[in-house]
């Protein structure tokens, strides 16, 4: 039987006190100092994840908020490279829509090499407000997406020469260098919380992720994706599902709990601008289950955010009965544990609670 | 209408009496049909606003007599030369699809001078498997094999059972092997610059094996056309003369673009 795995995603935020609720937010709050120390602490965590045994590290992409100083989570991931030398580099992942595809597809083939074959690659479509950042209408996303997907694994694969004749790119030469080494291709894995990506997902054999949802939500999803995946003749196993919770971990629950209040209301990138939210919902950017798609992000209590399993929070013991939940009832094969507060000594602590305490148990879920 | 502009003609050649449609001005593009004989599409309409297009239907596909006469692609060929110097055309470039980029290419390697560059759609002349083919399926699957989306084709009815058949017998006998080892051995020699375009949904000759055109063909440029069938000028019309046309008017050179990013001054 396969073991499930653990993924640890130390999100480079900001840290210090600067606004958590404006998107795009202001360079007068940006403190040189602080943010070089910020992303130190992050290798610092991705290195003491790795002396634990985590599985994967995992990297993303988010613009203009001290919520993640990783615009460019490739550039991340050829730090972590250097820090992290036997867990996968997951990069989930770059914001396809957005970007060049050629160069998304150069980039992860870099770290794939620079990582002896380590990278797991995420292709996203990423939050509404990022189509802001680059000018582009999140009402094509999709099918720049779909497009995309197909340009990059033909990056990957065409053994000679080709040029790409797309609806919304195109190139009259690619032949990329260095070339992935995982053969045909690193595995992909994409975001699957609506109907329309996990059918897309299925259709074309993909992994899937969830972030920043509900256990409740992404059960439906996984039970989607999995219908669609059996329709078109596959059945994806555990290892094809990744759940992504924030985690903080202490001695006790008491301490665990204390440390987690310091924890701001989580308020989505997208919400903290009105124009950018309601101009996303009327670009049709949450395909058909709008209510679902805006709801499942939308701010709760502690309590209601753990029941729900966006958070793990308290001793090893209730962690892992946590963890056994969101197991037992997603069929999660792989959990990406971010790291929910920065508190110093306190969140290394925490990750080596997660690392020593409940990762080794998770080895028999 | 798609092909509404196109004049029918016939020409004598070899001993067939062969059936052309016409239309445009400028730098010829003699254009060879695939193995369910000649269909207009709108990519057809579109290179037409620049090149003198002529679509010839080779003989043995239509209405023309059963074709036992011809052999091979490379004998056909030769019928279909006669056929291209009986108009006087002077210099010209040949598109051929799928079945017809055999013929196609055969033409270059029999008559080179003349040819400027070649395109080929969705080409058989080299297969690294043998796929499935559209006219020896049934009409629903045929069309799914065509187009990624036959929904938003116009409705037409099936063609008759027994001209499907009479292709299908005809372009099975002259195709040759997947792999053909004397025709590659002349490809390897090809002078031209050549095109091939290669549709990203397609299964009848898919994407897999385009690598192959660039490995024998000493200046083979592929482009794959994404959200494309086999049929790739009716499923991406625009994408198709817009490639095309940029290629035959400039050839290699079409690699740098020369159209403007910038949005205003």
């Amino acid at each position: 039987m396969m073991h499930m795995k653990a993924s640890l995603f130390c999100n480079p935020q900001y840290m210090a006190s600067a606004p958590q609720d404006v998107w795009p937010l202001s360079g007068k709050y940006f403190d040189a100092d602080v943010a070089v120390r910020s992303l130190q602490t992050t290798l610092a965590q991705f290195r003491l994840a790795d002396e634990f045994g985590f599985d994967w590290a995992t990297v993303a992409e988010h613009h203009y908020s001290p919520f993640s100083l990783s615009p460019n989570p490739m550039v991340l991931a050829g730090a972590v490279c250097q820090v992290v030398h036997r867990a996968k580099i997951a990069v989930l992942g770059p914001t396809i829509p957005i970007l060049n595809p050629v160069r998304v597809a150069e980039e992860l083939a870099m770290i794939d090499v620079m990582s002896g074959g380590r990278l797991v690659a995420g292709l996203m479509r990423g939050t509404a407000n990022e189509y802001v950042t680059y000018n582009i209408n999140p009402a094509e996303s999709r099918d720049r997406f779909a497009e995309a997907v197909q340009l990059i694994r033909h990056c990957w694969t065409q053994p000679e020469p080709f040029g790409w004749a797309g609806q919304y790119y195109e190139y009259r030469t690619i032949s990329i260098w260095p070339r992935p080494v995982q053969q045909p291709h690193p595995p992909i894995f994409m975001s699957a919380a609506s109907p329309e990506s996990g059918e897309f997902a299925a259709r074309n054999r993909l992994g899937v992720g969830f972030a920043f949802t509900t256990v409740p939500h992404a059960k439906k999803a996984v039970a989607h994706y999995r219908a669609c995946a059996r329709a078109t003749g596959w059945d994806p196993g555990a290892d094809q599902v990744i759940y992504r919770a924030l985690f903080h971990l202490a001695d006790t629950d008491e301490q665990a709990f204390s440390d987690m209040a310091t924890l701001p209301p989580r308020v989505s990138l997208t919400d903290q601008n009105k124009a950018v939210s309601e101009a996303a919902r009327k670009s049709g950017y949450y395909g058909a289950d709008v209510v679902g798609q805006t709801q499942r992000n939308s701010r709760r209590e502690l309590g209601d955010r753990i029941e729900l399993g966006q958070v793990i929070v308290g001793s090893p013991e209730t962690a892992l009965k946590q963890v056994r939940r969101i197991h037992g009832e997603l069929g999660a094969g792989i959990i990406d544990f971010v790291v929910g507060v920065q508190l110093g000594e306190r969140t290394m602590r925490s990750i080596e609670l997660l690392g020593s305490k409940v990762l080794p148990r998770m080895r028999d879920l | 209408m798609t092909g509404e502009s196109f004049k029918e003609s016939f020409v004598e050649a070899d001993g067939f009496r062969i059936r052309y449609v016409e239309t445009g001005n400028g730098h010829p593009l003699i254009c060879l049909h695939g193995g369910g004989g000649l269909r207009l599409a709108p990519a057809h309409d579109l290179l037409a606003r620049d090149y003198r297009v002529i679509a010839f239907e080779m003989p043995g596909f239509g209405a023309s007599p059963e074709n036992r006469r011809s052999t091979s692609t490379e004998d056909l060929a030769r019928s279909m030369n006669a056929a291209v110097s009986a108009l006087r055309v002077e210099r010209y470039s040949l598109m051929g699809t799928s079945f017809g980029s055999k013929v196609a290419l055969w033409m270059a390697i029999q008559g080179p001078e003349p040819v400027d560059a070649v395109v080929l759609i969705s080409p058989a002349a080299i297969r690294a498997q043998e796929g499935p083919v559209p006219t020896r399926v049934s009409p629903e699957e045929g069309a799914r094999l065509l187009y990624a989306h036959p929904e938003r084709q116009p409705k037409a009815p099936p063609p008759p059972p027994e001209l499907v058949a009479k292709h299908a017998a005809l372009t099975s006998r002259l195709l040759g092997p997947p792999r053909d080892a004397p025709f590659e051995a002349r490809l390897r020699q090809l002078p031209h610059s050549v095109l091939a375009l290669f549709g990203t949904a397609d299964k009848v000759t898919p994407p897999e094996g385009a690598h192959l055109f660039r490995e024998i063909i000493p200046n083979c440029h592929i482009m794959l056309v994404y959200d494309a069938a086999h049929a790739i000028d009716a499923d991406r019309p625009e994408a198709v003369a817009s490639i095309v046309g940029d290629f035959l008017a400039r050839k290699d050179q079409f690699l740098v673009r020369n159209t403007s990013d910038l949005l205003h001054r």
